[in-house]
């Protein structure tokens, strides 16, 4: 007995340290990011953990180093928080409205519109780039923020999942607030929407990560440097600062930190939300 | 209280979306309703090469202009390069945004957007021929007239691309020159992998084996234009490329290839850290150099020479390839724009010492009859002597086709012939006629 | 179903119904359209050029690299991640405390841009990076973006690194829905430490294992970033895809009618392969008695 507890508890051990080590490497890129942007110049790409460090990368992405001239990352960075913020936003919101009027509003058209959405959602989106952007332009939201939001502002996984977390809602707590004179727009925000705290987590930390990262629509839709999101700056910046990485991993720690701090915060709430959601 | 929680960050978000769309639109009518506004100013929209010192020099230009004209706005910005900058002039045009005027306009781009009148004949326009008298350009911008006899086109810096060696690396082997034929090229190549293997290659560049059009002007073009004693490759819709010279580059790359002498891959400044001991330079480099590679002295560590020729071919007839661009005012500008535009190049070049200034910050030698006799450049030449070989050889560079369908003509280049012998899966010759039935066949 | 559900439902729901129209139902027709023409972006007229764009499109070798590039990606990334997320949620599952940790340090690189992994891959495997360096002094020089096959790998193993914490995440909690007695009514039935995985854990862990396969299919044919960063396609056509092949048509060459042609073509190649691989991981659950 006491041989086998011996046994199993360094059988525990052995799988923290492998656990522990496959997680290191799993987060080494990151660490690798933070160190060379923090590195000596000399030790940039030339050192899998530079040792020697220096604030150069981030004066000289600030300055813009002999030449002078700065390119707007903190206009960018700022642009990337209101179009990802605003996008976020309008898709939990609309999420929330449409899944309501799908889950429990028993109307005419409501199985239809249901299975649209499932369809829609594995339909495969590439087919309507291009004539999204014309329609963007058309519409003269070409290199607005307007043109960078709307059309990612309905969100069908949004939809999809928050209707299927609301069908698990029993009918009976909303029949009870009608009752008690609750108007839908109450009920939606005062009832359903609290009871998903975990899961609206979920899906505000998926959407936000998947805006704030997006390259593909927010490269074509803009064309001013004063409309650039970080992303779209940072992918165009390869070429012209091929000879300064340095600065580059700084750009890449101001894109990344963020949106790890933030899901960090939320990880706990995250973490519930998964485990219902994918039940 | 808890429960407030998402109530709290979703009015947030709202909070953050109104202030979103009030700033969009406001930034709209800001760029787009460009021209006259009520108080009778003219705003123009000015792109700018996505290259620091350029954007650096055209700021100024517009604030020293603003600051003497009241009535005009100039907004400089870069061009977006997304994938490039022609393609994002041609996505501006197509979504009518397009500005008043850009730099960074090379002769086939512009063959290009003229051929769907996106330009406007600047010839026509009042105060030309004083722009080109007063900056004494009439040659340099001769052999830019379109096959309709409009000047689209006004050709800001014509710079002949160079080689540079590493002094350093190859006294180390015993030379005190670098080598000009391709003969003493490959000794050359053979002494340095015998004594460095794999740190050191003579060319280290990833370009080489990159299809992207432009990249063709930087490896093919410099050594065919010196093989071939400055042929034109395609003139108009007809291909004239020279064979015997073609091959011979072919060869000479291929030659390279076989004594693993090229290095193709992703790899950061390679001729810099000395992965590299030969490879294209441009004069733009000098300023990255001055700031991250101090320990580059010219003369000492490297040196610049025109292209290598083949074997039995004289080095003082080597022609290299005109990397030269310039400046377009676009159709869609209204009149009071495209007169302001014309106003403000006059005021810019009519003046020797901002042509020298450009010289000075960019490097690029401004594209003018005179920069080697004119007294504004000598200082320019004295402080920055790497400049020299630069000025000298403008006469000896060949400008790049002005077909309209140049990206496509040099991708072929890049994937029939060049890239495959620098990968070694075409023999030079077959190469060749590869990509000479190819070009035959796009220019149909 | 009264008069005032209705009013409210369509309402509620017109958020989505509005974005259906503008986004889905316009843009599909005008593709459709624009695919039989030869516009270019910039032109005031459309030239009808009828099926010119798809006989071209099923010529051109780069629409043909992005057909099956699609699936040599596939086979690279989905058992390379499928792989990894199973080891890493067994082995968190294992774990009597730190689990949530752990999943949440896993998860991470889901977090990263595609065109920062891109910069951090290139930086790891340039020339002279201490990678290579170290590959060389043992007699391995390995032209990493430069060769077909290491490109196509490089590109799968950033998206296996990106989406694994992602995938074990979803496998954790199908892992945890199982219950012990079900390990301790096997060990009696004597079945082996060996089979326990293959006999009990796999069938158990289908459904949830079912929906990672499923997105990562999906994300197979919307790769994008990662190629266009670091790869640009190349070499030759070896790493284009889809999404970048109809980019470059679009937006970098101005082909619109043209690039709206693959883009349909791209949609229909989509649209049956999904179609065939949820068929096919349905038909392999249930004639292994999972379903």
């Amino acid at each position: 007995m006491v041989g086998s507890k011996r046994r199993s508890g360094s059988r525990r051990a052995i799988r923290y340290l492998l656990a522990l080590a496959l997680l290191l490497v799993m987060v080494y890129p990151y660490l690798y990011m933070v160190l060379s942007s923090f590195a000596d110049w000399t030790q940039i790409d030339k050192q899998l953990l530079p040792t020697k460090f220096t604030t150069k990368s981030y004066e000289w992405l600030f300055s813009g180093g002999e030449a002078g001239v700065t390119r707007p990352w903190l206009n960018a960075f700022l642009n990337s928080v209101v179009v990802s913020a605003a996008s976020t936003a309008l898709m939990m919101l609309f999420g929330i409205m449409v899944a309501y009027a799908l889950s429990k509003l028993n109307f005419f058209g409501r199985h239809a519109i249901n299975n649209f959405v499932l369809f829609h959602m594995f339909f495969p989106a590439i087919i309507l780039l291009v004539p999204t952007f014309l329609i963007i332009q058309r519409a003269g939201l070409y290199d607005t923020y307007l043109g960078l939001i709307v059309p990612k502002a309905v969100s069908l996984w949004a939809i999809f999942m928050y209707t299927n977390f609301f069908k698990a809602v029993p009918s009976t707590f909303i029949e009870a607030a009608k009752l008690d004179g609750a108007s839908d727009l109450k009920i939606m925000f005062r009832i359903m929407l609290p009871m998903s705290k975990s899961i609206t987590t979920v899906i505000f930390l998926f959407l936000l990560m998947e805006r704030w990262t997006e390259l593909l629509w927010d490269m074509i839709a803009v064309k001013s440097d004063s409309m650039l999101t970080l992303n779209v700056l940072l992918s165009q910046m390869f070429g012209p600062y091929g000879s300064y990485p340095g600065p580059l991993y700084a750009a890449s720690t101001i894109l990344t930190l963020p949106i790890i701090v933030l899901f960090l915060i939320f990880s706990k709430k995250f973490q519930e939300g998964m485990q219902f959601s994918l039940k | 209280m808890k429960k407030r929680v998402p109530m709290v960050l979703s009015v947030a978000l709202m909070a953050g979306l109104l202030s979103a769309c009030s700033t969009g639109q406001g930034g709209q009518t800001g760029s787009e309703g460009g021209g006259e506004s009520s108080d009778g100013v003219t705003t123009i929209e000015f792109w700018a090469a996505p290259n620091p010192t350029q954007q650096a020099f055209w700021q100024e230009m517009a604030d020293a202009y603003e600051a003497q004209n009241g009535k005009v706005k100039i907004n400089v910005s870069a061009i977006k390069e997304s994938p490039t900058s022609e393609a994002s002039i041609q996505a501006a045009l197509a979504a009518k945004s397009a500005p008043t005027m850009s730099e960074n306009i090379n002769r086939g781009f512009a063959a290009q957007l003229a051929s769907s009148q996106a330009l406007v004949p600047l010839d026509t326009l009042e105060g030309f021929d004083e722009i080109v008298q007063g900056r004494s350009m009439t040659q340099t911008i001769e052999p830019w007239t379109f096959a309709d006899g409009h000047q689209y086109v006004l050709p800001i810096y014509s710079n002949p691309m160079l080689f540079g060696w590493r002094l350093d690396i190859i006294r180390d082997l015993g030379y005190s020159e670098p080598p000009q034929t391709y003969g003493e090229i490959l000794e050359l190549t053979k002494k340095l992998k015998a004594k460095h293997g794999d740190k050191k290659y003579l060319w280290a560049k990833p370009d080489l084996a990159d299809p992207t059009a432009w990249k063709r002007w930087f490896d093919f073009y410099m050594l065919y234009d010196a093989a071939s004693g400055g042929n034109k490759f395609i003139e108009g819709d007809a291909f004239t490329g020279d064979e015997k010279a073609g091959v011979e580059v072919l060869s000479f790359v291929d030659d390279l290839r076989k004594e693993k002498g090229l290095l193709a891959r992703q790899v950061t400044d390679p001729f810099e850290n000395g992965t590299g001991v030969f490879t294209d330079v441009g004069p733009w480099t000098f300023t990255t150099w001055a700031e991250k590679y101090p320990n580059l002295k010219y003369n000492e560590t490297y040196a610049l020479t025109m292209p290598p020729v083949p074997d039995g071919m004289d080095p003082a007839d080597s022609k290299t390839f005109a990397d030269t661009k310039g400046l377009v005012v676009y159709a869609s500008a209204t009149k009071e724009q495209q007169a302001a535009a014309i106003d403000f190049i006059q005021w810019v070049y009519g003046d020797a010492n901002n042509d020298a200034a450009w010289f000075e910050k960019t490097n690029l030698p401004p594209a003018r009859d005179d920069l080697s006799t004119n007294e504004s450049f000598q200082a320019v030449l004295d402080k920055s002597p790497q400049l020299k070989p630069y000025a000298e050889n403008v006469p000896n560079a060949v400008p790049p086709m002005d077909n309209a369908k140049y990206n496509d003509l040099q991708t072929i280049i890049g994937t029939e012939a060049f890239n495959k012998v620098v990968k070694g899966e075409i023999a030079p010759a077959e190469g060749w006629a590869a990509m000479k039935a190819a070009l035959e066949k796009a220019l149909d | 179903m009264d008069q005032r559900n209705n009013k409210l439902g369509w309402l509620f729901a017109s958020p989505y119904l509005i974005y259906s129209l503008l986004f889905f139902f316009i843009p599909l027709i005008w593709s459709i359209f624009l695919s039989v023409t030869d516009w270019d972006l910039i032109a005031p007229t459309f030239n009808v050029v009828g099926f010119e764009n798809f006989l071209e499109a099923l010529r051109s070798p780069s629409v043909h690299a992005a057909f099956w590039n699609t699936y040599k990606f596939m086979m690279i990334f989905v058992p390379l991640v499928t792989a990894l997320a199973i080891g890493v949620a067994v082995l968190v599952h294992g774990l009597p405390r730190f689990k949530g940790l752990f999943l949440i340090g896993f998860f991470l690189p889901y977090l990263s841009s595609g065109v920062v992994s891109a910069l951090i891959v290139k930086g790891l495997l340039s020339y002279t990076s201490p990678v290579n360096e170290f590959l060389r002094g043992i007699g391995l020089d390995i032209n990493w973006l430069g060769s077909p096959l290491s490109a196509l790998f490089v590109v799968g193993l950033i998206l296996a690194w990106k989406f694994t914490g992602y995938y074990a995440l979803i496998l954790t909690s199908g892992l945890e829905s199982i219950d012990k007695e079900v390990y301790e009514a096997a060990a009696i039935d004597g079945v082996k430490d060996g089979q326990r995985f293959w006999r009990i854990t796999l069938p158990l862990l289908y459904p949830s294992l079912y929906t990672t396969l499923i997105l990562g299919f999906g994300v197979t044919f919307g790769i994008f970033t990662e190629v266009y960063q670091l790869t640009g396609g190349g070499p030759g056509n070896a790493t284009n895809t889809w999404q970048m092949e109809i980019f470059k048509q679009a937006f970098s060459n101005m082909q619109v009618g043209y690039a709206s042609a693959v883009a349909l073509l791209a949609s229909v190649a989509t649209f049956i392969s999904i179609f065939a691989i949820r068929k096919i991981l349905e038909i392999w659950g249930k004639r292994n008695g999972w379903v």
